[in-house]
């Protein structure tokens, strides 16, 4: 009989174990149920490690979708597509000049979807280029670099850079003609850089031409090297985000709607605010703002602007919707468009005209004009502006708005800057043609 | 003053330098050094000794091989062979602009990539290239073949005669 009782009671144990266990996973992973609460938003945001990089609440004004229009988060997304469809393609690729080629057609016809990741992984790297340089005016129109902004302005164009330069060394790896001479004509243009020229052309070739080493270096770069350092500038750019205060916007939108007794320094809070009588509304008010919005670079309790919503759900859906527009962007890019593959590669005969690819073409035309200045020069002066501007440009009026009547000339000047590289690209991809003459598309 | 440490005395400086800031300065430099060592081993690794390219210096065979009249380009050696009479020369067909090889015509020289031109001489006619097309040194093995040295230029215009 006891034997029995007891056997009984273990019965029912192990079955309650077993009818508990997806609650007892569940709150072993996430700790608490879906919330419901702002309590349970503010708690969901702390325990969960992916969205702990969010912050609790974020301001409305962030929210707006035509004041960033995604352009960062498009930029993430694209390299995070280009992560996973570059993994894939490992598998099937060799970095051999009497491989790679063979390896390209494989990919064709005794692979499943071999094209059609291929097609994902060059179509999300061309609009990558574009959308991260899309995301750099954003922030300059909107004088989103200025201070406390500066240094994560320069992490963004150092981003820019080792984009550009993980599309140039991915360009290689098919070895087709299109990858061979535009990696000739550009590893000859690093050789024109002054005192070091020759060397960093040889160390990036591992030999004097294009070849076996070239290949094989690059190769190393593209799937390694770059994407560790992008991938820690990247974590580096949007922790900064937060502890800069956020994304920009005009004193305008602090203005507190909900509260109007709210203080608006920090001088006007009670010392004793918590523990005060009237520290009851304030921490009514401030309970989950503590560490959520951040207004400078440090957490300033109780001066919380309160224009701010839960980041679960309202950022969290924003940011699916853009995941959902940029890879189904993708996909059907994907579906239409292959990818360009050209001839093996021939020593002997570049093809006529030899273009590198399109966001290269503003360069190629300069340097057909002088391969140091059109190669070297304005694109290193290019590079240090951009890189010292915040530095220079330290007016704090017109920040988080888009072109600011007060900002006129910066911003002149930067859209003069974009246009002519515009241009400089459309007259490299229309209108130059066999031997880089001049001709005309029409 | 026990606290105080033997460099006091030695220095004329009015503030004390204490052995805390001596020995964090010396830990400093040698991370600091380190550092430099580090990078600098690392950029001699990645830089070959030996490269599997094509030799400096090669044969092209005998002379009859290229007839008067022939501009011919050797593809793999990067070196177009011209022979006049019984004149000949080794012109290179790397373009000095950007390193396209230029296509060879009767007429002389013309690069794809950027539109450089060169005479039959590979003088610069046109476009952004710098230089002119160097010569290289030709000469003749005791076997009787053609040698080409692309490590030694020579003054354009200087033929060789066979």
């Amino acid at each position: 009989m006891v034997y029995r009782m007891s056997d009984n009671s273990q019965k029912k144990s192990v079955l309650s174990v077993v009818l508990g266990l997806p609650s007892a996973v569940w709150t072993s992973v996430f700790r608490n149920d879906l919330p419901h609460t702002d309590l349970g938003r503010s708690r969901t945001s702390f325990t969960n490690f992916f969205l702990h990089i969010h912050p609790v609440k974020v301001h409305k004004h962030t929210l707006r979708p035509w004041f960033t229009m995604g352009l960062g988060l498009i930029s993430l997304f694209l390299f995070l597509t280009l992560t996973v469809t570059g993994v894939l393609l490992m598998f099937y690729y060799v970095p051999s000049t009497t491989q790679a080629y063979d390896r390209m057609l494989d990919l064709r016809g005794s692979v499943a979807f071999g094209v059609f990741l291929r097609n994902m992984h060059r179509w999300s790297a061309h609009g990558m280029v574009a959308v991260v340089f899309l995301h750099m005016c954003r922030v300059f129109f909107t004088g989103s670099y200025k201070k406390p902004r500066e240094f994560n302005w320069v992490i963004g164009v150092l981003l820019f850079l080792l984009t550009l330069f993980l599309s140039f060394t991915g360009y290689l790896l098919p070895w087709d003609q299109l990858a061979f001479w535009a990696i000739t004509v550009g590893t000859a243009i690093a050789g024109y850089a002054p005192v070091f020229g020759n060397e960093i052309r040889f160390l990036l070739l591992g030999d004097t031409t294009v070849g076996q080493e070239a290949l094989l270096r690059f190769y190393v770069l593209h799937v390694a090297v770059l994407p560790l350092i992008t991938t820690l500038l990247i974590a580096v750019h949007f922790w900064r985000i937060r502890k800069d205060g956020g994304m920009s916007r005009p004193a305008e939108a602090d203005i507190v709607e909900t509260n109007e007794a709210a203080p608006t320094t920090i001088a006007n809070v009670p010392a004793m605010a918590f523990a005060g009588s009237d520290g009851i509304n304030v921490i009514e008010k401030k309970r989950y703002g503590i560490q959520g919005m951040v207004r400078g670079p440090f957490t300033k309790v109780g001066n919380v602007p309160d224009n701010s919503v839960f980041s679960y759900p309202n950022l969290l859906l924003a940011e699916l919707f853009v995941f959902i527009l940029t890879i189904l962007g993708v996909l059907l890019v994907s579906f239409f468009f292959n990818a360009p593959l050209e001839d093996p590669v021939n020593i002997l005969h570049p093809p006529n005209p030899a273009k590198a690819p399109w966001y290269f073409l503003g360069l190629q035309e300069m340097v057909s004009y002088s391969a140091f200045w059109g190669g070297v020069g304005i694109p290193g002066l290019e590079v240090l502006i951009l890189l010292a501007l915040p530095y220079f440009d330290r007016g704090q009026k017109g920040i988080g708005v888009w072109f600011s009547r007060e900002r006129l000339l910066a911003n002149t000047l930067f859209m003069t800057f974009v246009f002519v590289n515009i241009l400089l690209i459309i007259i490299g991809t229309f209108f130059r043609g066999q031997n880089w003459e001049f001709v005309s598309p029409f | 003053m026990s606290e105080h440490n033997d460099l006091h005395h030695t220095t004329e400086s009015s503030e004390p330098i204490s052995r805390r800031k001596v020995l964090a300065w010396l830990t400093s430099m040698g991370i600091l050094g380190s550092a430099i060592v580090t990078v600098f081993s690392n950029l001699v690794f990645i830089k070959p000794r030996a490269t599997y390219g094509q030799p400096m210096r090669f044969s092209i065979g005998t002379p009859d091989e290229y007839p008067p009249g022939t501009r011919i380009a050797l593809g793999n050696q990067k070196v177009a062979v011209i022979r006049e009479g019984n004149k000949m020369a080794a012109i290179s067909i790397t373009c000095t602009h950007l390193g396209c090889i230029v296509g060879v015509a009767d007429t002389g020289f013309a690069c794809p990539c950027h539109g450089s031109r060169f005479d039959q001489d590979g003088n610069v006619t046109g476009g952004p290239a710098p230089k002119p097309l160097p010569w290289f040194e030709l000469s003749m093995a005791p076997n009787g073949e053609l040698e080409i040295d692309k490590g030694k230029e020579i003054t354009a215009g200087k033929w060789f005669t066979v």
